[in-house]
């Protein structure tokens, strides 16, 4: 920028040398495309001129004709031009260096497109060396370690952000050259040379974090799965000790912008049907821009890479969870995604009542509450954000790649819910949120009417597991997400047990939400007992309302609350009849799930000594009124009477619960999502996307 | 200290000498009003009566000796800033008087110095009259109230520059008292009295930061109403400009930095060291320069929008200094105001766009919001001003911040947790520290997961460490326990081990952490079954101790019990009042302060230093508290006038900051909530409410009690006659845990009552609910009410111009609605001290006005007309 006099010249000189060329012989081949195809020859046209390396990165690389010749070279050929590709990486590297920024471009263009040259043509030989065919064993680590350097500085440096971006994208090349990214084992260099401080850099600044957060945290996300299992990774360590308050607030702010996207466009394309030209317009607008008509199926895939990234953080950084839990105006961490027009403050209010009325009488189904637009004078947290989205994915888990999804949503409430820090900012009564949760139309439901007062946000993670386990009874059972569903609930009642923390719940929709799973269990126990163990279900089930009785005093928000939970296990006590009948079923029957049919039986004890102290006594109590139906009043009023003569049985161990960890019972799902992300990343990088680039050279000429 | 001292002296001296020069006849005394007349004459009398054995060596002419010396010395700096001086007091001086000749002589005779002023001693031939003055000006006598007095009635340039000199030799605290008075002369009083002030102010100016602050926010709030080109604005600019700095000798410049640092080049902007240049000369091989080094400071998303920049702390010399323990001077030219007034913009802004949102909630959360983006930028080298800049703020617990009842402003409160250090300025900021002091959180165990390889023998190694954790993990409880400020959760906890006995062999999460130092050997079994067993089995654990009845005991519970417990513990205790969304501030005003610093403590990152401490502040933003300063002063007069009498009179002026002529901030009142909020969530009148807190009428407590309250009702009731408090409902009528009754908003005084309704046309608030709390209107407590508001009322009355020039100073040039009855609102105020009176007629006037106000309508209507309109009881 400084020699701009000099550059000047240089580039008169360099278009004269173009034209010179394209007017001689061949009209349409490029200057570049020469020198390439002399490249590939086997020659070095280099050789003589002490000006061609200065001269040759001048030039436009031309990425689609690398890759092109790549892909016609057979592994043979490619062996053979091992030497001139190392000419072609070392010059790459030392142009990185330069201060001139079209030669840096072009540099990097060039490389990226080796890279993915030669890793295309490796992938199903695994016997010649990348390494070595890219830039030469002897050479790799210096090599390597100027590549990650020059990188670096590009990266923090104050450079255009086309630059940047395209610095990134090489290194997105390179860690998602391969399928399995532990197999990539280049990446040993970015083990050696860390990137890592880049990427905090990036997501610590404000500006670059809106541009580049997305692939930065990409990237981090990949190093970080690099070897997980095997090796120590010091990426790993370097998240886990992360403490630059700013670094890990840009992380969450570019998880929680990308999850505030997915959520504002599945709210736009829900709302399509029923509302006017305007919805339907900013809709058309927002599907040119998405280019796909089903789009949010679509967004869920890429949004994968992020939610993994949030799981990263949440499990390995402690300090993220504080990230989580502070709360922030719309504005405060970056302006936010473009969105329509703003409703002025102030009126906010008087708008979204009717709206949202509205809304609920007219339409039978379709999205119950409707999310308002991110909004200036909005407070809102990450966590709102995350459950909104986990709302949303939870309603369409036949989707295998959705069930995916709302797997490691769940497994990251898993982790949250078992920090204690989380949990008291969760349950503080003075943190109030209004998270607006996505209900599922269901036909044999009523309209209830969604509860948008500010609440712990405790209350909206009950509220989305009592949904989850209402919506999701269905012949392919999803156990596993059921357990963990569970888990979240225990975890988050052990905390309150132990903090004697009373959440102002309506625990008798979990309740009324858990009774009537283990109804459908029992409807569906051929179907079901031959694939899973629905025991161990049971038993968790019983085992939270065991919490419930027997701890009930410590949590429960008041004591009618706890008149109320005996009431409904009375009133559906034929439910846990039915429950404890099957369980000695199968437990006497000596079939595959005799233990945990025996164990669950004896988890039912107290529920059942509850149904069997209370029953006879409301019977001969309406006997006496002769009532033959008694009103709920009625029923508590007989239950508060009688609770001196009932014993209950105290079950240990209800308050604790196994730690989440990864090693070894998730690690394969987690190698599996890594690699569906590496492969929908390479999808999505096409040579189209690196010529853009090119667009910056006029941008950096004008600097 | 004693660079203060050498930088006084030379702007004295001139000022006297220079005027010595020239002959001047005129006669200053017959413009000074009766009164003081007289009562100079009077002390001086007395002083010259008294003192006579000091006054050969008065304690108070000591700075000048020293000038005069200093003088001498001949130090080549000094000289270039007489000068300078000399040359902003030469434009002027075109009539001078005798009694400066006076000054300068006496000065000169008694000190016997220089042959320079030998002129002058022989013109002097001073008058009896004159002497006298110039006695009292120099007697033990003459204190910051009395010059204030002197330099507010004088005329005179002369008399005016000797006491702007005199103020030099004042203890600083003294004449800060006066900072609003002597600002607003400078401000509205004439050419001369700036002249006459400008020296000193300058000169604290270049002293202390946290004068400068507060000189440029009163100034600017003074002269609102001003010209652009005014006095106060100049001159609040040039405290602004920042080039205001300690004057240094050209040897200590040269000694200062060291070449390394680039602290020495003369610009202040290239300075700012912006965090992209540090990183990058951090790293060896960044090429590309950063032409960038933009000004972070005051954007608040940068972490560093309080940072001025300044490099001393990190320079060589400022580690030296931190390990030595010594504190370090600024040499970078770095802004030294800047971090304060980000800050302090920061915390209105906040205010400001509360005022947009409708509902308390909403502005509640909002408020939490914007605090925690202020946090990134914490610690930093700020401190809350109505507080000693002996500290520095490390962090503000949002959550404990509340939104204030007021309907459109938006006044909030905030906690501030603060590190103390002997001078805010010269001390090394704290380092941060990251908010989550849990130690029970996943990362660091998950990464012993990933280290240590699967092998037995690895998992053994590794076993001290996963024992410490626990460690750590049972410290969390206490740490959950404490900021629950549960006190009844051991008592509830020991009472359900006793019937949840949990059999041997496992150790239930409670029992750990019980058992913690007592049984080390158990907790790791325990702990290792944890680990090993998966949920499963340990649920298997209960069942099967469940179902093998043989070996163990089963363990049973009543389902009563349960109930039982569950509604003893939702008794609520009644000391706290429940947490009310549309009036937060209530529940979170009534928790006892030591119970908030204890629960804040232990959940913040910074609470394990000795240092710590919590402060707190009410932000006002879009307020006009310049009244509420005025009356602040009078307290503090009248509080000081009281002690000095002996009358044990309460009352509690609380510190208010005036940021500009409608944002501030203000002191909270401790330990304190209003009668409005007691009555409405006590629902008890206020003598049961006293009955409840404090206990039976007869206990110690409730005596104290009651005590506290009568002192602190006589006073406040003494106060609102006086100054003619208005808008006296009951939510601007505090009550403090041991009874005191504290009046806050002083938005209505003297001449202004609100919306002029006319209402309160009692002479103070008495309701009968006040009597009954002091035992009734025959009670002995309500008699000595009477006494000590007599007692307070003589006392007062004796040092009435001490508490009238506060107000009569402040009125000059000012449009507050208090003095929008012009010259009688002073007037006034003087009449209502009666000075005519005799004491037993003074005690007949204290009953009569005791009698209206018990008997008052107007206060009830009042009261009503409160309910009704805002609400409040």
């Amino acid at each position: 920028m400084t020699t701009t006099p000099e550059k000047a010249d240089k580039k008169d000189k360099e278009s004269g040398l173009l034209r010179k060329g394209s007017s001689s012989k061949k009209p349409l081949k490029e200057k570049v495309v020469q020198i390439y195809e002399s490249f590939f020859k086997g020659e070095d046209p280099s050789l003589g001129n002490p000006n061609f390396w200065d001269e040759f990165f001048l030039m436009k690389a031309n990425v689609a004709y690398i890759e092109k010749a790549f892909s016609k070279m057979t592994p043979e050929q490619l062996v053979a031009l091992k030497d001139n590709i190392n000419l072609l990486c070392h010059r790459c590297i030392l142009t990185l260096k330069e201060d001139y920024q079209i030669r840096v471009v072009n540099a990097l263009q060039t490389m990226c497109a080796l890279i993915r040259g030669v890793y295309g043509k490796s992938l199903g030989d695994y016997g010649f060396d990348i390494i070595n065919i890219l830039v030469g064993f002897d050479a790799a680590e210096v090599q390597m370690q100027r590549l990650i350097e020059s990188v670096h500085s590009i990266l923090t440096g104050d450079n255009p952000a086309g630059l940047k971006t395209l610095s990134l994208k090489l290194l997105l090349i390179l860690v998602t050259a391969t399928d399995n990214v532990s197999q990539n084992t280049i990446l040993e260099y970015i083990m050696i040379n860390s990137v890592f401080e880049s990427v905090v850099q990036i997501l610590a600044n404000p500006m670059s974090r809106q541009v580049h957060g997305h692939d930065a945290l990409l990237l981090l996300t990949i190093l970080v799965n690099y070897r997980k299992y095997e090796s120590v990774n010091p990426y790993i360590v370097k998240l886990s000790i992360l403490d630059d308050e700013l670094a890990l607030n840009g992380l969450g702010w570019v998880i929680s912008s990308a999850l505030t996207e997915f959520n504002r466009k599945y709210k736009e394309k829900k709302e399509e049907p029923q509302s006017g030209w305007l919805s339907s317009i900013t809709s058309m607008v927002g599907n040119i821009f998405v280019g796909d008509s089903d789009s949010v199926s679509a967004k869920v895939r890429t949004n994968d890479s992020i939610l993994l990234a949030l799981y990263e953080a949440v499990h390995l950084n402690r300090n993220f969870i504080t990230v989580l839990t502070t709360s922030h105006t719309e504005t405060s961490s970056g302006p936010s995604s473009p969105t329509t027009t703003r409703a002025v403050e102030g009126t906010r209010e008087d708008e979204l009542g009717p709206q949202a009325d509205q809304q609920g009488g007219e339409a039978v189904q379709g999205p119950l509450p409707s999310t308002p637009p991110p909004d200036s004078s909005q407070t809102t947290n990450h966590m709102v954000t995350f459950l909104q989205y986990c709302s949303i994915v939870m309603q369409d888990i036949k989707d295998e790649q959705r069930l995916c999804s709302f797997k490691l949503c769940l497994v990251i409430l898993t982790c949250i819910a078992e920090d204690q820090y989380a949990n008291s900012f969760l349950h503080d009564a003075n943190m109030n949120f209004v998270v607006h949760l996505y209900r599922m139309p269901m036909r044999h439901r009523k309209i209830a009417v969604p509860n948008t007062s500010s609440r712990p946000l405790a209350c909206a993670w009950l509220d989305l597991t009592v949904e989850f386990i209402v919506t999701h009874m269905m012949k392919d059972f999803p156990m596993e997400l059921y357990m963990r569903c569970l888990g979240i609930v225990h975890r988050l009642l052990c905390y309150q047990k132990k903090c004697r923390v009373r959440l102002q719940y309506t625990w008798k929709d979990l309740w009324t939400a858990l009774i009537n799973l283990v109804k459908f269990m029992i409807a569906q126990e051929a179907h079901l007992a031959s694939r899973h163990n629905i025991f161990y279900l049971a038993i968790k089930v019983v085992n939270l309302f065991n919490l419930f009785i027997t701890y009930g005093d410590t949590f429960l928000p008041s004591p009618t609350s706890y008149d109320e939970l005996y009431y409904e296990v009375i009133r559906m006590h034929t439910v846990f009849d039915n429950l404890y009948s099957m369980a000695l079923r199968h437990a006497t029957n000596h079939g595959e799930h005799k233990d945990s049919a025996t164990r669950l039986t004896n988890a039912l004890v107290n529920i059942r000594a509850i149904v069997n102290h209370f029953t006879p006594k409301i019977d001969s109590w309406s006997a006496a009124n002769h009532l033959s139906s008694l009103t709920e009043d009625q029923v508590l009023e007989v239950v508060r009477s009688n609770y001196d003569t009932l014993t209950l049985k105290l079950q240990e161990s209800l308050d604790q619960y196994e730690r989440y960890a990864e090693k070894p019972k998730e690690s394969a799902f987690f190698t599996q999502l890594v690699r569906s992300i590496i492969s929908d990343f390479r999808k999505s990088i096409s040579v189209a996307t690196l010529q853009q680039e090119t667009v910056l050279q006029e941008f950096s000429h004008i600097h | 200290m004693a660079d203060v001292r050498e930088q006084d002296c030379p702007k004295k001296l001139p000022a006297v000498t220079k005027e010595t020069q020239h002959d001047n006849t005129s006669q200053n005394n017959n413009r000074h009003s009766e009164e003081n007349h007289q009562s100079a004459q009077q002390i001086a009398k007395s002083s010259l009566a008294q003192n006579s054995g000091d006054s050969d060596n008065p304690s108070k002419t000591g700075s000048i000796e020293e000038s005069v010396t200093c003088q001498c010395g001949g130090d080549p700096t000094n000289q270039e800033v007489v000068q300078a001086n000399g040359a902003e007091f030469s434009a002027k001086k075109a009539t001078n008087l005798h009694l400066e000749l006076d000054l300068a002589t006496a000065i000169i005779n008694k000190h016997k110095e220089s042959t320079r002023h030998s002129r002058s001693k022989e013109d002097a031939v001073p008058s009896p009259k004159q002497s006298w003055l110039l006695r009292l000006f120099e007697s033990k006598m003459f204190d910051m109230s009395i010059a204030i007095s002197y330099l507010y009635n004088s005329k005179e340039p002369g008399v005016q520059a000797y006491i702007g000199n005199k103020m030099f030799s004042f203890i600083e605290e003294d004449v800060d008292f006066y900072l609003p008075q002597l600002l607003n002369m400078y401000i509205h009083m004439g050419e001369d009295m700036a002249d006459a002030l400008h020296p000193y102010i300058v000169a604290r100016c270049r002293g202390g930061i946290n004068f400068s602050l507060q000189s440029s926010w009163l100034l600017g709030a003074f002269s609102a109403d001003a010209r652009r080109h005014s006095r106060g604005i100049k001159l609040r600019k040039l405290i602004l400009s920042e080039e205001l700095r300690p004057v240094r000798t050209k040897r200590e410049v040269l000694r200062l930095p060291s070449p390394t640092s680039p602290t020495t080049s003369p610009t202040k902007r290239t300075h700012q060291r912006s965090r992209s240049d540090f990183a990058a000369a951090a790293l060896p091989s960044i090429k590309r320069s950063n032409s960038i080094s933009k000004v972070t400071t005051g954007d608040l998303t940068t972490g560093r929008a309080f940072d001025s920049g300044c490099t001393c702390f990190d320079s060589s010399m400022g580690v030296m200094n931190d390990l030595f323990g010594k504190p370090t001077e600024c040499v970078c030219n770095a802004p030294r105001l800047q971090p304060m007034r980000e800050f302090i913009n920061a915390l209105m802004a906040i205010g400001s766009r509360l005022q947009g949102l409708a509902t308390r909630e909403l502005r509640t959360s909002r408020l939490y919001a914007e605090l925690s983006l202020l946090n990134l930028n914490l610690p930093a080298r700020v401190w809350l001003p109505c507080h000693p800049p002996q500290h520095h703020v490390v962090r503000i617990p949002h959550s404990a911040a509340v939104v204030l009842n007021s309907k459109d402003k938006a006044p909030y409160l905030i906690y501030v947790e603060v590190l103390e250090c002997e001078n805010a300025n010269t001390c090394p900021v704290p380092t941060k520290i990251l908010e989550n002091t849990l130690r029970y959180t996943r990362s660091e165990e998950n990464l012993q997961e990933y280290f240590n390889s699967d092998s037995p023998v690895h998992a053994f190694t590794v076993h001290p460490n996963f024992d410490q954790d626990d460690d750590c993990w049972s410290q969390d409880d206490i740490d959950l326990q404490l900021q629950y400020g549960d006190t009844q959760l051991e008592l509830d906890r020991d009472e359900h081990d006793e019937t949840v006995q949990s059999s041997p062999g496992i150790v239930s999460s409670d029992e750990d952490t019980k058992t913690d130092e007592a049984k080390p050997t158990q907790k790791k079994i325990g702990y290792y079954n944890q680990k090993s067993v998966s949920s499963d089995s340990v649920s298997q654990f209960s069942i099967e101790s469940s179902t093998s009845n043989d070996s163990r005991e089963p363990q049973y519970i009543a389902a009563a019990d349960v109930r039982r417990r569950l509604s003893e513990n939702l008794t609520t205790p009644p000391t706290k009042f429940k947490r009310d969304p549309e009036d937060p501030s209530a529940a979170a005003l009534k928790e006892p302060w030591e119970d908030k610093v204890r629960r804040i403590r232990a959940t913040s990152p910074y609470g394990h230093f000795p240092n710590w401490r919590l402060l707190s502040v009410i932000i006002k933003c879009g307020d006009d508290l310049r009244q509420e300063l005025l009356a602040f002063q009078v307290l503090k007069q009248l509080q000081n006038i009281w002690k000095e009498e002996h009358v044990p009179l309460w009352v509690r002026p609380y510190h208010i900051i005036v940021t500009s002529a409608d944002n501030g901030m203000i002191e909270p009142v401790l330990n304190a909530v209003s009668l409005h909020q007691i009555k409405k969530h006590s629902q008890l009148s206020l003598f049961n409410y006293f009955l409840r807190e404090f206990g039976d009428t007869n206990s110690e407590e409730f005596l104290t009690a009651q005590k506290n309250f009568v002192q602190s009702s006589a006073a406040y009731s003494l106060v609102s006659y006086l100054l003619q408090v208005k808008d006296r409902h009951n939510g601007n009528i505090l009550l403090d845990m041991e009874g005191h009754v504290i009046h806050i908003d002083f938005g209505f005084i003297l001449s202004s009552s609100p919306r002029n309704l006319g209402f309160e046309s009692s002479p103070f608030k008495l309701t009968h609910e006040f009597v009954e709390v002091m035992g009734g209107l025959n009670g002995d407590m309500f008699k000595y009410y009477k006494i000590l508001m007599l007692q307070g009322f003589i006392a007062a009355r004796k040092h009435m111009d001490k508490v009238v020039q506060l107000i009569e100073i402040m009125q000059t040039g000012s449009q507050l609605p208090c003095f929008k009855n012009g010259v009688s609102t002073v007037r006034g105020l003087r009449d209502r001290f009666h000075m005519n009176l005799t004491e037993e007629q003074l005690q007949l006037y204290v009953d009569s006005m005791v009698e209206s106000s018990i008997h008052s309508l107007t206060t009830k209507l009042y009261d009503g007309f409160q309910y009704i309109t805002n609400g409040i009881f």
